[in-house]
């Protein structure tokens, strides 16, 4: 969720927030904290939707995400997440890379090193976007950093074509396009054999996983090929680029194989300063975008049984504030709020995760954490554990050192969150 | 003349006022020592001044032979005519730092040799200081007096004595030497530190003693119960430590909780004089407070092995915690002698159908199939191809494969499988009868088949299974079956 969805909205109940909603901010908010605008004293927000507890396991949901809720015995919410970045796009190379500086492979790339692909047909790790704009952080974010570029995310098109200029031109037959490649092999394996750059190799890989693509890639992206009453369930449109069909999409890869799948939905930074951006506007858009096809996805994945070697993760870069924006000294024309850092709710499903839980807690006004604070590399570790590795073990030497997703700081698999 | 009368007498009651003070401190330190009790607020209010206090002499003393030769120079010659103020104040600083300590040492709860050295070390400073003041003069002649320099050498040398030993007081008895990078070590010597500590304790991390109970005392207590600190004569900072016990005498009975010290102090009231920890340092969590009375029940030992005590609460404060996630070596050698016997078999398979078969784990010769991939390519045919490794496979996914019926019997015979995935193939309920011999399985996946509610009976005998999904069969909800078995199923 590329943007930071306001966790106070959707899963963090407050009573006490709501309770002092439009009281000056205490300055002990403010002292010694970084902030993307806020200035002077803001004003504390209360919860802009009504929260209820809903589910056997009673976990609390507002009244933004109705579908989801149906599916909340099966999520493992961790509200005590916590990152050092305060922008876009450096905090989402911390979520997706590990670093937040440029240049370290993303989880996917990292995974998919570690276990190799299933499918030879399909890419290992397909990235598919919605919302309209690409996040922040750019093509790094499923990049492959120092990692050979085989291992690098995949991005698809979630209409027409998924991979432009796939098929085959008017008149070039298959065999034609097979002898076409043979030749560019051979010249590649020639210039390999004299340089001996690995990148070269990549590129010999590429074409031939091309070449398969070509059966393949079309008809795993094809949603005409879901039954009408599977795609009313997501909401999904044929020929439009949505959230919802990139779900239906992403269930067919995981089924045919694709080890890695990211969904970016465009689209959450509800500062409140402009309609898109306010969280009684374009917060509530994104909510009803999201949800409906997530739950779809979730209650999809676990009646096909796939929720039992699927892990499903679902978050954004960062919190935002409990207090409004006062963004140059001036109280906003919308409601919204500021990048907050400090504190941020996730929730994983699937595979190896404990359902219906809830892990972490924030103070009673959900700005800052006071039981069990989840850093972004112990996420890590904890993914990294679940899909079977040890991330002390993964690794790649580079630049002298054997580096590591979770980095040189020492990570902690959350042991609570595992079934 | 005079003049120097008065320049005289003063000299005369500077020395007898500040003699006068030394000689009321000796006193004091030969009559009250410090006991390793604590006494009132004022005491210790101003006690914890010296540290700052200390200072001022120490940097003086040090000061002072730098003087003397710099002033012997061509270049300072008037640092000379100083030296005699140097030496009076720091005397002064010498005797308020003593007073300051003695509040300090007789009622922070110090006790033992390292604060009875420091304290004499203080002392002989002081005397030291004065001699040096009263053997020096007030000359700035270039001449030194033999028995200036001598008492101004040991001044310096017990100046560095004190100062060492009062650092090992507040900052841990080798507070110099820990952080030592280890060539430095070897290269003068010297053990390697971890062999130092070790020695420290006999109940090693192996016993229960080491490994639960040692870590609570070093979490709450050492910090006045200690190496540096040792309040009430009590440390418990090693095993033997805490079986000699405070100098009331022992702390813990073995075999009977309630009678001992330490177990009575820890399970007192908050607003009990006597609690411990004291001074509103946290207490001991439940759980920590009934390993210890497990470990005293036990019979207080030192060797007992960490297993050997039943029902041990968990290790962390809240009752919530979960152990942390530990990841295991595995051991190549031991699981490529494993894998031998069917690794050619393995291999060939895994030549015939891409992608389709792989160890479960790099430390596991334990097979897992996902035949989906190859779709209509993989049918009855190619599954007999796997019989040779049968026993090897614990996950097979059949989905969408062409298989019929007639596989039933080569899926039955996998008798180890966990999870078995039929969906969207032909089966129907005549295989299902055969899947019965399937005692591991754990999750079975029908999505999509054409099987009935005539099927539920032999899967009801399945003894594992969890997870049974019917969606798209002729099985739904309204299907009348066991309330058992209509909890494990996904319709």
């Amino acid at each position: 969720m590329a943007g930071a969805p306001s966790q106070l909205e959707l899963f963090e109940h407050k009573p006490e927030l709501t309770r002092l909603d439009g009281q000056d901010c205490p300055a002990s908010f403010l002292v010694g904290k970084r902030f993307a605008f806020i200035n002077g004293i803001p004003k504390l927000l209360g919860s802009q939707y009504p929260f209820h507890q809903a589910g056997q396991s009673g976990q609390w949901i507002s009244d933004r995400l109705p579908h989801l809720e149906r599916q909340i015995d099966n999520l493992c919410f961790i509200k005590s997440m916590r990152t050092d970045q305060f922008n876009h796009a450096p905090a989402q190379l911390l979520v997706q890379t590990g670093d937040a500086r440029l240049g370290h492979p993303s989880l996917g790339s990292w995974v998919l090193y570690g276990l190799g692909t299933e499918n030879q047909n399909l890419p290992g790790f397909i990235v598919l976007l919605s919302g309209g704009n690409s996040p922040d952080g750019g093509k790094q974010l499923w990049g492959s950093g120092f990692l050979p570029s085989v291992y690098q995310g995949v991005q698809c098109r979630s209409h027409g074509e998924p991979v432009l200029y796939l098929d085959n031109p008017g008149g070039v037959s298959r065999p034609l396009r097979r002898s076409m490649l043979d030749a560019i092999d051979e010249i590649n394996r020639q210039t390999y054999s004299e340089f001996g750059n690995p990148e070269t190799v990549t590129r010999i890989a590429q074409y031939e996983m091309c070449f398969r693509m070509q059966m393949d890639a079309t008809d795993a992206m094809d949603i005409r090929k879901e039954p009408e009453e599977v795609r009313v369930s997501y909401g999904s449109k044929l020929g439009e680029s949505s959230f919802a069909n990139n779900c239906l999409v992403a269930r067919r890869l995981a089924e045919r194989g694709v080890r890695f799948i990211q969904l970016y939905h465009w689209g959450w930074d509800s500062h409140g300063s402009s309609a898109n951006e306010a969280l009684n506007i374009g917060f509530a858009d994104r909510c009803r975008e999201v949800d409906q096809p997530m739950a779809a996805l979730l209650a999809d994945l676990k009646t096909r049984g796939m929720m039992e070697d699927t892990l499903i993760v679902w978050g954004g870069e960062f919190g935002r504030t409990s207090m409004r924006e006062n963004r140059g000294g001036q109280a906003m024309a919308l409601i919204g709020r500021d990048h907050n850092p400090g504190a941020f709710t996730i929730w994983m499903a699937g595979g190896g995760i404990k359902p219906g839980i809830t892990i972490g807690q924030t103070d009673e006004m959900g700005y800052e954490i006071v039981r069990d604070p989840v850093e972004i590399r112990d996420l890590h570790a904890t993914i990294l554990y679940i899909l079977g590795f040890d991330h002390r073990k993964l690794n790649y030497v580079y630049q002298g050192l054997d580096q590591k997703v979770t980095g040189v700081k020492p990570a902690r698999v959350v042991p609570q969150v595992l079934a | 003349m005079s003049f120097a009368v008065q320049r005289l007498s003063a000299r005369v009651g500077f020395g007898l006022l500040t003699l006068v003070p030394i000689l009321i401190l000796l006193l004091l330190v030969l009559l009250a020592p410090p006991d390793g009790n604590e006494r009132t607020e004022w005491l210790q209010f101003l006690g914890h001044f010296h540290p700052i206090a200390v200072h001022l002499p120490i940097a003086i003393l040090i000061l002072v032979p730098l003087v003397e030769l710099a002033g012997r120079s061509r270049f300072f010659p008037q640092l000379l005519s100083s030296v005699d103020f140097l030496l009076g104040v720091a005397t002064c600083g010498a005797i308020g730092a003593i007073a300051l300590g003695w509040c300090l040492a007789r009622s922070g709860g110090y006790s033992g040799s390292l604060v009875t050295q420091h304290m004499w070390g203080g002392l002989l400073v002081a005397v030291a200081a004065w001699l040096c003041w009263l053997l020096r003069g007030r000359s700035s002649e270039s001449h030194l007096n033999r028995g200036y320099l001598t008492a101004l050498i040991v001044t310096v040398t017990l100046v560095s004595f004190t100062g060492y030993r009062g650092g090992q007081l507040s900052q841990g008895e080798n507070h110099l030497t820990e952080h030592m990078p280890e060539r430095l070590r070897t290269l003068l010597g010297m053990q390697a530190f971890a062999s130092v500590s070790s020695t420290s304790s006999n109940a090693g991390p192996a016993t229960f003693y080491g490994a639960r109970i040692q870590p609570i005392f070093s979490q709450h207590c050492i910090g006045c119960h200690g190496q540096a600190k040792h309040k009430a004569n009590l440390r418990l900072d090693t095993y033997d430590r805490v079986m000699h016990g405070s100098k009331h005498g022992p702390v813990i009975k073995a075999g009977n909780p309630t009678g001992s010290e330490v177990f009575r102090r820890i399970t007192l009231p908050p607003t009990d004089d006597d609690v411990m920890p004291a001074e509103h340092k946290p207490p001991l969590s439940p759980n920590e407070i009934k390993r210890i009375e497990l470990w005293i029940s036990a019979g207080a030992s030192g060797t007992q092995s960490a297993e050997s005590v039943q029902d041990v609460p968990a290790d962390s404060g809240t009752s919530t915690a979960v152990a942390e996630i530990t990841f295991e070596e595995s051991d190549p050698a031991a699981v490529a002698q494993q894998r031998a016997r069917l690794a050619s078999a393995v291999l060939q398979l895994q030549q015939r159908f891409p992608s389709a078969l792989d160890y479960q784990s790099r430390a596991s010769a334990d097979l897992v199939l996902d035949a989906s991939l190859l779709g209509s390519n993989f049918g009855d045919n190619q599954l007999a191809a796997l019989t040779p490794i049968r026993d090897q496979i614990v996950s097979a996914d059949f989905s969408g494969t062409a298989i019929t019926d007639a596989s039933s019997p080569a899926i039955a015979a996998m008798k180890r499988l966990r999870t078995l995935r039929l969906a969207h193939t032909k089966i129907t309920d005549a295989a299902v009868k055969t899947l019965v011999s399937l005692t591991q399985l754990e999750s079975l996946n029908f999505f999509d088949t054409a099987i009935t509610a005539d099927a539920l009976a032999p899967i009801g005998q399945l003894p594992k299974l969890r997870h049974l999904y019917l969606h798209d069969t002729k099985i739904s909800p309204d299907t009348p079956m066991p309330e058992e078995l209509r909890k494990k199923i996904t319709f």
